[in-house]
């Protein structure tokens, strides 16, 4: 199972500038449909690689899906060598992107956030109608489906 | 002069049909009862919906292997 509150309250206590996107952010939203990761985008400053290193650090962050085994290390390095990595930690999946397909980076989904206030600490949270527009850029059958769901949300919420 | 070809991910702004097509398969009293609750509620509530999902995978995965031992019995 995820901890989503340990995710979250790891990589806020920690400072790291994070957006929750994906389906724990259609959560948020008040989807209904399960996930089973949390999908953040990162800013990629040399600071925030800093934190973002501290924050997993406790959790054993390895490569999901890599067999065991191979030369893994939770560094700035690592970090500052590749963009996006999907991880399994102890307190369960998480994917980190440094740009996304309709969204861009950290600074360009800046403006298309919203503040949520959770498990005790703040975090920022992509809006449904750019998470709409992700998910339309990433194209995938499931992300059709979740984007009526998002849309049937706002429908609701303009109700 | 040579012409560049690009495909262009732009945002839709008519419906798309397969998304229309997904909405009327929508139970939107799910999703009534969502926006009812605050924020860490619905994550709160996944959490709990994941443990039931994990229960019913080990339960199921029980099942299937005592179904098995009982049909080598035999």
């Amino acid at each position: 199972m995820t901890d989503f509150a340990g995710l979250l309250k790891s990589l806020a206590s920690a400072e790291v500038e994070f957006i929750l996107i994906g389906g724990a952010a259609a959560i948020a939203h008040g989807s209904s449909r399960m996930t089973e990761d949390v999908d953040v985008v990162y800013r990629r400053s040399g600071e925030n690689v800093v934190n973002l290193v501290q924050a997993l650090a406790g959790k054993n962050p390895y490569l999901r899906g890599a067999p065991p085994g191979l030369p893994f290390s939770w560094d700035e390095e690592t970090i500052q060598r590749g963009l996006n990595f999907t991880l399994t930690t102890d307190s369960g999946a998480i994917d980190l992107f440094a740009e996304i397909p309709g969204g861009g980076t950290y600074d360009d989904l800046l403006p298309h956030c919203v503040e949520l206030s959770l498990f005790g600490v703040v975090c920022l949270c992509i809006d449904a109608p750019t998470l709409i527009r992700v998910k339309r850029a990433a194209g995938r059958p499931k992300d059709l489906e979740a984007i009526a769901e998002i849309e049937s949300l706002l429908a609701e919420e303009d109700d | 002069m040579s012409k560049e070809l690009r495909v262009d991910r732009m945002p839709r702004t008519s419906p798309d049909p397969v998304v229309e097509a997904y909405k009327k398969n929508i139970d939107r009293t799910l999703l009534r009862e969502n926006l009812k609750l605050t924020v860490e509620e619905r994550f709160l509530k996944h959490m709990e919906l994941q443990r039931f999902a994990d229960e019913l995978r080990r339960a199921g995965c029980e099942a299937r292997r005592k179904q098995r031992d009982q049909r080598g019995q035999q």
